[in-house]
């Protein structure tokens, strides 16, 4: 079974030929046997099928990546792979010991010790006594658990409790490693060790794949990703251009979804901060030629908007925009002071156009907070705190870390 | 399909280890529980049935008299054993369904494995059972027989054992069927009186008590341990085989009903 091969002569760690997985609605699951006698097994129960017509070649000492939204199948896809579940159709054939990592410290007993519970797992994911026994030590060192491995994993925090669990698969040293959304385990520091690991095993020669949700996590480690939506492959190859066409369709079909709603909005009556004197009525995010915009994009050019009305001719005000991560951080403050612009005198209504050159904010959702004072800068006209919120996306699949791109050059000295 | 449960022998111990490991693990008095619990019934049960119901034990295979809570206790043995194993087995899928549900291995090893540390429990029970015949100086060679019938007894009721919790994990009714079929099956099983009172009584009862096969475990053990009587030696085979037999068609049943047991949790 093991011999086949792939298109370029390269070993297969798993063949994955035509495979369907149908499921049987639970509403027609005959869960009791009231229910069998009651209504009897006539009644055809409505299946869905969660996987179909799949096939994937995936080569001895590759990672993989597996991604797709929610309920595209790729968890059952995962679990047919380790023989959780049977293929309705078509056929998997997987070369050596495959290892699940699904769920971490799925098989952890809160009343036993670390070190009992290393043993239960190892023996659980098909480890010999003896292979238990060689890599107890190292397993120990690697989840960083000290002395707190003689405790019962019961008085364990979650860090610790998945510390454990990933220590122990990926110790087994399995020819298949399987990985579903257990990437972002425990602190920086832990995933640094987590991903070298990753990475010396895929240089032994194992095979990894991973199914998650993290496209900048995954284009780094994979050599290839597939991607499933509804059960079916959409596309498969290089991490890059399979990111890329996964991101295309979410933006097309988040647009399509939300086509009249834009970033745009007007201010009520509401009382603010600020003596008032200019009131921000409208914030909008819109194009380079002001049309208005739901998202933006990563390296393109956008503007914000925004609309006020004076009650008196304010001189040189300080227009600032405060960007604020979904995640919580403040990104950045922008004023027109303090980049040189002076505004002069605005009076009645006015719109300022604050144009964001080759925008720099990495994908995410952000807050616009806009505050405007005097010119010396002391006394608060007024303060809308989320005006707006805009997401910003990524056409080319970079997804990044951090906020923004800073525009850096590099050269060779 | 039996050579599967040899080489997963790691697996199964790993498992018993976690039962042994946590099963009084939270308890002050720890595996001491596992004697006075069936002490405790055997006082009440003894006190009740001797001395209200006044059920007379048969004589003694040493010709001493007769001891009613000698007689009691070797039936509450055999019926420990059987019963203990059914029930565990029963609700091991689910207990264990998280597990399942996530890593592939043989369904039965968490069964298998709880079954080994309630055999330990009833090792102990036995130990208590000879000190009392010791004590009773009523000592036999027949004795030796109850090895071959305790064996058939366990591999009878992991058998149906097997059965049961595939059962149980795809309708969850099955779980309180049993219990209710268990405690009916007590009374009509010869633990609490010889089997020589149900002669002469309701004939349908009579055949019920004769026909169970519990009563055939329970009864061959009054035999070799108390009446220290060496049933023929062709019952002692029929019970092994029996055994052994129900044991292999258990398990053959649940590897068929466990083969999407991933689903069905």
């Amino acid at each position: 079974m093991s011999d086949t091969n792939h298109d370029n002569g390269q070993q297969l760690a798993v063949d994955i030929q035509g495979v369907g997985k149908r499921f049987k609605r639970s509403v027609d699951r005959r869960n009791s046997i009231k229910e069998r006698i009651v209504r009897g097994r006539s009644r055809k129960p409505e299946d869905f099928w969660a996987v179909r017509g799949v096939s994937l070649q995936i080569p001895k000492g590759s990672v993989y990546g597996l991604i797709g939204h929610n309920g595209s199948g790729k968890s059952t896809l995962l679990k047919m792979i380790g023989g959780i579940y049977r293929p309705t159709e078509g056929s998997i054939t997987t070369d050596g010991r495959v290892a699940s990592l699904i769920e971490l410290g799925a098989g952890f007993h809160p009343e036993m010790t670390g070190r009992e519970n290393i043993h239960l797992n190892g023996s659980i994911l098909g480890m010999a006594k003896k292979e238990i026994a060689a890599v107890t030590g190292e397993i120990i060192e690697f989840s960083g658990l000290g002395d707190f491995i003689n405790d019962p994993v019961k008085h364990y925090s979650s860090g610790m409790y998945v510390r454990l669990g990933f220590s122990v698969a990926v110790h087994m040293k399995p020819e298949v490693l399987l990985i579903d959304e257990v990437l972002a385990v425990g602190d920086e520091e832990f995933q640094r060790k987590c991903f070298d690991h990753l990475y010396a095993l895929r240089r032994s020669g194992r095979t990894i794949i991973v199914v998650s949700h993290g496209l900048g996590q995954l284009e780094g480690l994979c050599d290839e990703i597939a991607w499933l939506e509804h059960g079916q492959m959409q596309e498969f190859g290089a991490p890059t251009t399979t990111i890329a066409a996964y991101l295309r369709r979410v933006n097309s079909q988040e647009a399509a979804r939300y086509p009249e709603v834009t970033a745009v909005r007007a201010a009520g009556e509401e009382a603010r901060p600020g003596d008032q004197t200019l009131r921000v009525r409208t914030a909008a995010i819109v194009d380079a030629d002001g049309n208005p915009l739901n998202h933006t994009e990563t390296g393109s050019t956008f503007q914000f908007r925004i609309g006020f009305t004076t009650s008196e001719p304010v001189l040189g005000p300080n227009v600032r925009i405060a960007l604020q991560h979904e995640s919580g951080p403040l990104v950045t403050m922008i004023g027109n002071h303090r980049l040189g612009f002076d505004l002069g005198t605005v009076s009645g209504d006015n719109v300022v156009d604050v144009a964001l050159v080759d925008n720099p904010l990495l994908p995410g959702r952000y807050r616009v907070h806009i505050d405007v004072f005097d010119f010396t800068g002391s006394r608060l006209l007024d303060s809308w705190n989320d005006a707006v919120e805009f997401a910003v996306r990524s056409q080319s699949g970079e997804i990044g870390q951090g906020f923004v791109q800073l525009p850096a050059q590099f050269r060779l000295g | 399909m039996l050579t599967d449960l040899y080489r997963q022998r790691a697996l199964i111990g790993a498992f018993a280890n976690r039962d042994f490991a946590t099963r009084y693990r939270s308890s002050i008095l720890g595996w001491a529980w596992s004697l006075i619990q069936p002490l405790a019934i055997l006082v009440v049960f003894a006190a009740v049935f001797s001395l209200v119901f006044r059920i007379q034990a048969p004589d003694l295979g040493n010709g001493a008299g007769s001891s009613y809570a000698a007689f009691l206790f070797t039936g509450l043995v055999t019926w420990n054993l059987f019963a203990g194993l059914l029930n565990l087995s029963m609700t091991q899928l689910k207990s264990n369904g998280e597990l399942l549900k996530k890593v592939q291995f043989p369904a039965w090893a968490p069964i298998l494995g709880a079954s080994i540390v309630q055999l330990i429990q009833v090792l102990l029970e036995l130990a208590v059972l000879v000190v009392m015949f010791l004590w009773l100086r009523n000592v036999g060679w027949t004795w030796v027989l109850a090895i071959p019938i305790l064996i058939g007894a366990a591999l009878f009721a992991q058998g149906i054992g097997l059965v049961l919790s595939i059962i149980n994990a795809r309708f969850g009714d099955v779980q309180y069927i049993v219990a209710v079929v268990l405690s009916a099956l007590y009374f009509l099983t010869p633990v609490l009186y010889p089997i020589s009172m149900v002669d002469g009584q309701n004939e349908l009862l009579s055949l019920v008590v004769k026909l169970n096969p519990m009563s055939w475990y329970v009864e061959s053990m009054h035999e070799v341990m108390y009446s220290l009587v060496a049933p023929p030696a062709l019952v002692i085979v029929a019970l092994l085989v029996g055994g052994f037999l129900t044991f292999w068609a258990g398990l053959a049943i649940f590897n068929r009903g466990s083969e999407d047991i991933g689903e069905l949790l």
